[in-house]
């Protein structure tokens, strides 16, 4: 069997717009050969701007991205969009229906539209985006927008990924703001309000106005909200100037600075080392279900060890869950990093025979500190318990 | 091999009933394929763009009314863009007569209002099989 | 499965009747229609008791208009016979539709071309999709000879032209042309109802939803003044129950689309009374006999308690659900096509029990192509031998009374009132359709439907059952037309074109654009004032699609 190899490489190189898409195939489908690939662009990297776009399903993503496109093209830029759609979590399949919402633009030439499955990644992306990303960097393209599937929560995977992470709010979002998990806004360089021309929208920029000077700022970009009214076209041009200015401020290619290249894989292999060695979980039955780079997943079926005297599910027990789940996406990096400062809020009591799963985000990753976020979910997706954590990160590295 | 097959569903000519091909698209995605979908009214330019940025394995026409008659532009169109390996079946009405014309012009397979979407889905499977183990026996 | 409601089994013929029907069928699977609504085998004075009949049917011509919209229904006059038509050039057009006036159509309809739903002209389309399904009609002219020898003062036409309504700008320039007062001119804009449209994706949406809501509603006031006659709304539920909607859901967006419509004319100040006479409906009929003409009944009912107590319409013109109705052709198969004759007469039936006022019967080629002229006069003869040889329509509303109707009526508008409701909560039909919540309805449906096809529960003879080899060969070729006449029709077109006065053209084309930024002007003036200067289908179109927005795909899969 030959393998896309070199062949391949330098006909993207050259401007094929099928050797591209063959690339990007080659490493969603693990072709053999891609390794080889995706290694081969690594030096050709480093001209594409990444643009995140990511919001709840209907806050309007590809009616911006629509609007976002007819910009950069009629302004000469060379631009690709990996619109990622989500997959059946029964059949695995997926419909993969968001470029049709980016009208004409897609028959430009300029402009080169992939749809991705999440293909049941967890964290809005699917595993293979950011080498994905890297094909169209090398392959020339200016701007690369990456549009995610928009659980509208947990989009930390992103923060990773993009240059820019614009995130979209529809109008109402502001009333409850105070509900929303920290994760999602707390990415954002650009707080978009969308369908701007309502009344409704006015509210919400000034509540998520208000949300971010009560926040923490996490870098020396100030976020800005702005108001789009994509449908009609306004506010487009100053959202194309603001990503230009954060381009400016924060530079381009932050995928690939050191401190947020772990791969994937390594990171995924990592937990499952740790969680072996972990002999609490163990022998309270916690499982690992899936892991990443700085997010984890666990599970548990509550026993009947695990309740207390009310009949219901020890405390300790999410607690210890919830950690976890804590504990693997902290140390997912490959770096040691140690539990400084956990919370706990019980939501909902649990009964014997739930099962429950814990998911680990994180919120934030800085040079000393980071912090996760853990929510529990029954099998119903109700939200039984919610826990954030910090983590000292150390020197030392593990090793498996 | 076991392969996600990668289907483009669209409609190309001016006829706009679509519930037949968002019918075969939901179909398809229940068997575990990933469809790209379109709605009516695809220019042959844009499809051909399409079938390459997606690197399909198959594409299906849902053609009703006689737009069937331009297929064999589709299938021109393709191979002069060099994407002349994507396998394209056609469904909806097409009338016995011209069907020999639509095979003659590469097209895979013709299926009739009525044919059971498990007969579809397999010849999708079947085909995009055949396109993948194809593909890599060549680099580009 | 249900077996009727009793009282206490005191009547020991009844409680008979349950043993053995429990015996014989007590284990078979439930049945129910495609609406969902569970189907007893029997039904009797405990289901519907005729002490109802003042509250529930009354008398016809008079609320709640159960028994028909007339007090004489089709004893008194016939449903039109109204039969689409549309093929080739101009010409072909007339042909065919002086053979149908001649064998019975008593109105006429006119089928475009798909280039020109689209918003295409010739010139700029495929070739070969050019004519096979509808007449190729771009200008005044061409709509001059599709109607020649046709008194437009006395014959209804049925236009399926969608928003712009170019079509009918261009009959409207015809008709001042031969002297004839728009005052007289009756018929329907067919394709009116842009809300079904973009629901179906059925149709050719060309303008953006908020566009084609300020055309069709400066279109209203517009004909209110100068076409007094002409029917500018026909709500239509045919594109949804095709898309997949069951005949209850159908009925339902429907009714909410006119709830819509009426608010929006109200929000204009145009008052109920002035609009809702002018309002007519459009539906599917399936082959589910009694739910089709449950459907209509109840659909009756309902639409004349919204327009007294909701919109308290006064005038009782207002109150009355004129609607016209076509077989559906989603029922008709490819697989031995001459069933389809059968298929047909049952859905036709289904519609005169049901209280049409227009009737369209599908040609057995339909699941083919384009139907053939043979196929074409077997529909009409159909409607006649109904008509004329049982006698349908000797006694109105003859199955009145019937346990099963009476019940299966009510339980249609329970189910029909629910869906409304659930438009309602999502802020009526013009935002749930905004949403996508009504287009993902009717896919669902549509899904539903194909697994009962699959699983054989729901038979389709020749297709899933009953099936037999067939000799493809021995069907007669297909009906295409002309391609030289066609070739000469697009060169004559091109030279149209060069030869008018582009300084004129230009002139309406800007006017129509200025008109569409102007809140305050009636854009379908423009339009008809860019007919009267010349400009094409195409191009009146194409600049109203730039000023107002194109239509973009709304629905999901």
């Amino acid at each position: 069997m030959n393998k896309p190899g070199d062949d391949l490489l330098a006909a993207m190189l050259a401007g094929s717009r099928a050797a591209v898409a063959r690339a990007i195939s080659a490493v969603e489908n693990e072709a053999p050969g891609a390794r080889k690939l995706v290694s081969g662009v690594r030096t050709h990297l480093g001209r594409a701007h990444v643009i995140g776009i990511t919001g709840a399903p209907g806050s309007g993503k590809s009616t911006l991205i629509n609007a976002l496109l007819g910009a950069y093209l009629s302004a000469g830029r060379k631009v690709a969009v990996v619109a990622v759609d989500p997959s059946s979590p029964l059949s695995g399949g997926a419909v993969l229906g968001d470029r049709i919402r980016m009208g004409e633009h897609g028959a430009h030439e300029n402009c080169f539209i992939r749809s991705v499955s999440a293909r049941g990644h967890l964290g809005g992306l699917s595993r293979t985006t950011g080498e994905i990303v890297d094909i169209l960097d090398a392959a020339g393209f200016d701007v690369v927008i990456v549009e995610t599937v928009g659980t509208g929560q947990s989009e930390v995977a992103i923060a990773r990924l993009a240059d820019t992470c614009v995130v979209l709010c529809p109008p109402g979002l502001g009333d409850e703001v105070q509900a929303i998990k920290a994760g999602v806004l707390e990415i954002a360089d650009l707080l978009v309000v969308s369908k701007g021309d309502t009344a409704l929208a006015e509210r919400t920029e000034r509540d998520l106005h208000e949300m971010l000077h009560l926040g923490r700022k996490r870098s020396e970009w100030a976020v800005r909200v702005l108001r789009v009214s994509a449908a009609a076209g306004d506010g487009i041009a100053q959202l194309m100037t603001e990503i230009a200015h954060h381009e400016q401020a924060a530079g381009r290619s932050r995928r690939l600075r050191p401190e947020t290249t772990p791969s994937v894989a390594a990171a995924a292999a990592l937990c499952q080392t740790l969680a072996r060695r972990d002999r609490f979980a163990t022998a309270l039955g916690i499982e690992l279900v899936a892991a990443d780079a700085g997010t984890a997943d666990v599970a548990l079926t509550i026993g009947e060890d695990h309740l207390n005297f009310n009949g219901t599910c020890h405390g300790g027990v999410l607690f210890a869950l919830a950690d976890a789940a804590f504990g693997l996406a902290s140390n997912s990096h490959g770096v040691v990093a140690a539990g400084i400062d956990a919370h706990i809020t019980y939501n909902r009591a649990v009964r014997k025979g739930e099962r429950l799963v814990a998911q680990a985000r994180e919120v934030s990753r800085g040079k000393k500190l980071a912090v996760y976020r853990i929510d529990l979910s029954n099998a119903d997706g109700a939200c039984v318990a919610t826990f954030t954590g910090t983590v000292f990160v150390t020197e030392r590295h593990h090793h498996s | 091999m076991d392969i996600r097959p990668k289907v483009l569903i669209t409609k190309i000519g001016f006829d706009g009933h679509d519930r037949g091909s968002r019918v075969v698209a939901a179909y398809l995605r229940d068997a575990g394929m990933e469809v790209v979908y379109t709605p009516p009214w695809q220019e042959i330019p844009h499809v051909v763009k399409l079938a390459v940025e997606e690197d399909v394995d198959v594409i299906g026409v849902s053609s009703l009314a006689t737009d069937h008659l331009i297929v064999p532009k589709l299938m021109q169109a393709l191979r002069e863009s060099g994407a002349h390996d994507v396998a394209v079946i056609v469904g909806g009405i097409v009338p016995d007569e011209d069907e020999p014309a639509l095979l003659q012009a590469g097209v895979r397979r013709v299926f009739h209002a009525g044919a059971p979407l498990s007969e579809i889905a397999d010849a999708v499977r079947t085909l995009a099989l055949e396109v993948r183990a194809a593909r890599l026996g060549t680099t580009s | 499965m249900k077996l009727p409601a009793d009282k206490p089994l005191t009547d020991s013929a009844q409680a008979r009747w349950r043993q053995e029907c429990a015996d014989q069928i007590g284990n078979e699977r439930t049945v129910r229609n495609r609406s969902g609504i569970e189907i007893s085998p029997l039904y009797g004075p405990a289901d519907w008791d005729s002490g109802r009949y003042g509250e529930d049917l009354g008398w016809p011509g008079q609320p709640p208009f159960t028994r028909g919209i007339y007090p004489t229904m089709h004893r008194g006059r016939t449903w039109t016979q109204r039969q689409l038509i549309g093929l080739g050039i101009p010409e072909d057009y007339n042909a065919r539709l002086r053979d149908m006036l001649a064998h019975g159509a008593t109105a006429i309809s006119l089928i475009p071309c798909n280039s020109v739903f689209r918003g295409y002209d010739m010139d700029v389309s495929h070739p070969e999709l050019l004519g096979t399904c509808g007449v190729v009609a771009n200008t005044v002219e061409h709509l001059d000879r599709c109607l020649e020898g046709v008194d437009l003062a006395r014959t209804s036409v049925a236009l399926n032209d969608p928003s712009p309504f170019t079509l009918f700008a261009f009959l409207l320039t015809t008709a001042r042309r031969r002297g004839v007062d728009w005052r007289d001119i009756t018929g329907t804009a067919n394709q009116s109802d842009y809300i079904s449209h973009c629901v179906a994706n059925h149709m050719f949406y060309r303008l953006s939803l908020p566009g084609s809501r300020r055309v069709l509603l400066d279109t209203i006031e517009w004909c209110t003044r100068h076409v007094p006659k002409w029917n500018p709304l026909s709500v239509v539920g045919q594109h949804m129950q095709q898309a997949g909607a069951t005949p209850a859901e159908a009925m339902a967006f429907t009714l909410c689309s006119a709830i819509q419509y009426a608010e929006d004319c109200a929000a204009r100040g145009m008052a109920p009374d002035a609009v809702l006479p002018r309002f007519t409906f459009f539906f599917d009929i399936s082959i589910s006999f009694f739910e089709e003409i449950a459907k209509f009944r109840a659909g009756r009912r309902i639409w004349a308690r919204l327009a007294r107590e909701r919109f308290k319409a006064k005038d009782p013109r207002s109150w009355r659900f004129k609607f016209h109705a076509q077989t559906s052709g989603v029922d008709l198969t490819r697989q031995q096509p001459l069933n389809n004759i059968a298929r047909v007469a049952v859905q036709a039936m289904a519609g005169i029990f049901g209280g049409l006022q227009s009737l369209h019967t599908d040609s057995f080629d339909e699941a083919l192509s384009c139907p053939t002229t043979e196929g074409a006069r077997i529909a009409v003869a159909t409607q006649n031998i109904l008509r004329d040889e049982a006698r349908l329509t000797d006694v109105i509303d003859p199955l009145a009374g019937s346990y099963y109707l009476e019940t299966l009526t009510n339980q249609m508008e329970q189910e029909i009132t629910r869906v409304m409701a659930i438009v309602e909560s999502a802020g009526g039909m013009y935002k749930a359709v905004e949403q996508g919540l009504v287009q993902k309805m009717v896919g669902e449906s549509a899904r539903r439907f194909q697994q009962r096809i699959e699983s054989g529960d729901q038979v389709w003879v020749g297709v899933n059952a009953y099936q037999v080899d067939e000799d493809v060969g021995a069907r007669a070729p297909l009906a295409k037309p002309d391609a030289a006449k066609m070739k000469a029709h697009v060169e004559a077109f091109r030279a149209y074109k060069s030869r008018r006065s582009q300084a004129e053209v230009a002139g309406a084309l800007d006017a129509l654009a200025r008109a569409a930024h102007d809140p305050q002007a009636n854009v379908f003036a423009q339009v008809v004032a860019a007919a009267q200067a010349g400009c094409t289908h195409g191009e009146i179109v194409a600049r109203l699609r730039q000023e107002l927005g194109f239509g973009q795909p709304l629905a999901m899969v």
